[in-house]
């Protein structure tokens, strides 16, 4: 009622447009093997891997180099080549971070390893399955790098009925998921079936969004193929910022509201984004651990826009001159999509496991002209997709009174950034969550400690 | 490391997300709902001639006035530029009689922004909407300019002072007198016509019905304002006003489309869920018609609008945005 209403009686929420063209329908292309790459021993949440090669040892592509720890995946050698050092590099998060240097040597000196098909690779039993995801490396390729093996192992006790494959890419400019969609569509059913053994549940969605019905369609014809009782499903989702988060995607498909702070199994769901399930695949299947990734190089600072095949550690510079060069009035690298991803200072670090895009944009960047007050427009309530209120976040953060933001959903929130970007004060309004959310931890902490 | 020579060339930017924004402003939502307020106002000083050109002129003046002063005094960075205070003096003088000295529009329109604005810390924190502030600051400081400064429109008018106290408009004449003498002095029921484009006498910006809608339209085209607020305050007033059985008299005289557009859609002062818009209308619609049949005063948007200013930070609290639920699933 009310949404027609609003329909009628003016224009509802304004989203960011998907700005997806220059890249979208692009084939994926293939990264000339880089003269360097550097892999740092941690991409992803979880314990860093400890190194197993020592420096000058001559190590071929698809070899092990780190081994995992405790809760973290092994590192392997993504072109053959040398081992030049082990010591602290510059990292796309940590600014800082120890990784195995390999500088490239030609295939005669290192050919890459070969992965040959398991032929009993569709019948394993579940074990086998989750130790093959860790050796390979797997981390969620969707951006938040956690490591597969540990998200497929649920709680004892929690039963789950779906599994949601993440193929909306919602982030403006990205389409390296779009891409692989298009190319590799079998290789995203497989691994969907693979993980849904795995999980044990019957039932199987894809979301997409709207605008790419092509990539649909793809999946639809490989979901077909293969008839072994999974109830698989390709569902059309509205192209619409943040449709991808994978709270409004499982709400979108099931109906299922996940609760605030809460993981997907809690309402019987698990999440996994496509190329996460391509690489399953690649590693049940082939015993092939994750050696590269597809990542957007795109945005109106870039000469060419591609969709890049690229092997992890490649340094972004490599990336960046392969799409024909930083344009002249480039000002900013986000590593990840420009909405919730992180400007870069520098091109000279690696491409990691969990990034998916590289974007490179033009003009002012936010907060350049500093920012007004909150004149209560109301955009932000419209573009929130929790039904949070950021305006009064913010002006309570302001005031100083940030603990009072929980009222206001403070902590609920996951950052997608969609306030900010319709924000006409042009008001760090993620930024004011953060704060918010750190009083209400700290205050919290207190609480408990006093008793 | 391999560097490419184009990114070695200059430092990158950094900052926090969202990396992208919206091209929308305060600055430019500003300017465009003065531009929207145009057509109007050039209909009333074509209606009512210079002396209504003057009075705009001097709100405007004390508005912009007043707050640079005020920011100057408060040493704070000076914000007339974002066209929120001319905003505020040109609506000040829409709803003014173009009769009225302009020194008092001056006086009107810098204690609407220091009154209205400034005391509050200025933009964004008023509770309520500050030309309405100026306007019943003048109706009770210059009381016999604010009610017998009327005109006729036309060129061979601008100058003729209505004699009749307070029964010059047709609200006037349905207060003073009678309904079917308020309709006779619009020339007869065809008289509506009349009301939507404006040939009637009223404050230099609130007649001409037409124009107002064209101004608002265009801020709706560019999604600055919804029309919750709006339909809400022609709901109420039709509800309340159906009483007196010319519902639709009330609904074109007077101030009640310029308030409704914009004044009633001032984001600052009204809610900012749908719903509470809509209610909020509805509040300033029935209090307009209770003030005009009941109270005081022919005119009664102005107070009602003030009146339901105090009503939003409650609306705020009561109509929130929807949190997304689970809608008929397990758990």
């Amino acid at each position: 009622m009310t949404s027609v209403v609003n329909r009628v009686l003016g224009r509802g929420p304004r989203h960011p447009e998907p700005r997806k063209e220059a890249t979208a329908g692009r084939p994926i292309e293939d990264l000339p093997v880089p003269p360097e790459v550097i892999l740092p021993l941690q991409q992803s949440l979880g314990d860093p891997a400890l190194p197993i090669v020592k420096k000058g040892e001559v190590v071929r592509r698809g070899q092990k180099v780190a081994e995992a720890q405790g809760s973290g995946v092994p590192l392997h050698a993504t072109i053959g080549g040398k081992v030049k050092a082990i010591e602290r590099q510059s990292h796309p998060t940590l600014v800082l971070a120890p990784a195995v240097v390999i500088t490239r040597l030609g295939p005669e000196a290192a050919p890459d390893l070969e992965f040959a098909e398991d032929p009993e690779w569709a019948a394993l039993p579940r074990a086998e399955m989750l130790a093959r995801i860790r050796e390979a490396g797997i981390v969620g390729l969707g951006g938040a790098a956690f490591p597969t093996h540990r998200k497929l192992q649920l709680p004892p006790g929690v039963t789950v009925d779906t599994l949601v494959i993440n193929g909306a890419e919602c982030e403006p400019y990205l389409t390296s998921d779009y891409a692989l969609m298009l190319a590799e569509p079998r290789a995203v059913v497989e691994g969907a079936r693979l993980i849904a053994r795995i999980v044990g549940v019957p039932r199987v969605l894809f979301g997409v969004e709207s605008d790419k019905p092509d990539a649909a369609a793809a999946l639809e014809r490989a979901a077909r193929e293969g008839a072994d009782g999974l109830e698989m499903r390709v569902v059309v989702v509205p192209s619409r910022y943040p449709q991808g988060a994978e709270k409004q995607l499982v709400h979108a498909l099931t109906g299922r509201a996940i609760p605030p702070r809460a993981l997907p199994y809690v309402v019987h769901v698990v999440v996994q984004n496509v190329a996460t399930a391509a690489a399953v695949r690649d590693a049940v299947r082939f015993r092939r651990p994750l050696l590269d990734r597809i990542v957007t190089v795109t945005g109106p600072g870039v000469a060419e826009p591609r969709n890049v095949r690229a092997p992890i550690g490649a340094p972004l510079a490599e990336l960046v001159r392969f799409c024909g060069g930083m344009r002249e009035d480039a000002t900013r690298v986000i590593s990840g999509g420009p909405m919730m991803g992180r400007a870069l200072p520098r091109l000279d670090v690696p491409l990691v496991k969990g990034m998916n895009g590289l974007v490179l944009l033009t003009g002012k960047g936010p907060l350049e002209d500093g920012y007004g007050p909150c004149i209560q427009c109301g955009r932000c309530l419209d573009a929130c997709p929790l039904g949070l209120e950021p305006n009064q976040i913010s002006i309570r953060v302001e005031a100083g009174r940030a603990t009072e933001a929980a009222e206001f959903g403070a902590e609920d929130c996951y950052e997608c950034g969609a306030c900010g970007f319709v924000c006409p004060a042009q008001r760090p309004l993620v930024q004011f969550v953060q704060v918010a959310k750190s009083a209400l931890r700290k205050e919290r902490a207190n609480r408990k400690a006093a008793g | 490391m391999s560097q490419t020579p184009e990114s070695a060339a200059r430092p990158l930017v950094l900052g926090a997300g969202p990396h992208l924004r919206t091209s929308e402003s305060t600055r430019r939502i500003m300017w465009w709902v003065n531009a929207a307020l145009m057509p109007t106002a050039a209909w009333g000083v074509w209606a009512f001639g210079p002396p209504a050109l003057e009075v705009i002129a001097s709100a405007v003046a004390g508005a912009v006035g007043g707050e640079w002063l005020a920011t100057r005094a408060l040493r704070q960075r000076a914000t007339v530029g974002d066209g929120s205070a001319v905003c505020t003096g040109l609506l000040l003088a829409l709803t003014l009689p173009p009769l009225v000295p302009w020194w008092a529009a001056l006086i009107g329109g810098a204690f609407a922004i220091l009154l209205g604005k400034m005391i509050f810390g200025g933009l964004g924190y008023n509770l309520f909407n500050p030309a309405m502030i100026g306007r019943a600051f003048m109706m009770a400081s210059f009381p016999v300019a604010m009610t017998t400064g009327w005109s006729v429109p036309g060129p061979r008018n601008w100058y003729i002072r209505l004699e009749a106290i307070t029964t010059a408009t047709p609200l006037g004449i349905m207060r003073e007198q009678s309904v079917a003498a308020a309709i006779h002095s619009i020339g007869g029921p065809a008289g509506w016509l009349r009301l939507l484009m404006g040939l009637r006498p009223g404050s230099i910006g609130e007649v001409s019905v037409i124009l107002i809608t064209v101004g608002a339209l265009a801020l709706l085209a560019r999604g600055i304002v919804r029309l919750h607020a709006p339909f809400g305050v022609f709901v109420g007033l039709a509800i309340m006003t159906s009483l007196t059985g010319a519902a639709w008299l009330h609904l074109l005289s007077g101030g009640v489309w310029l308030g409704a557009f914009f004044m009633a859609t001032d984001y600052v002062t009204s809610p900012t869920t749908g719903r509470g818009q809509f209610l909020f209308g509805v509040i300033i619609g029935l209090l307009t018609g209770l003030i005009r049949i009941w109270g005081g005063y022919p005119e009664g948007i102005c107070f009602a609008i003030l009146i339901s200013n105090a009503t939003v930070p409650a609306i705020n609290m009561w109509l929130r945005p929807r949190r997304l639920r689970a809608a008929g699933a397990p758990s």
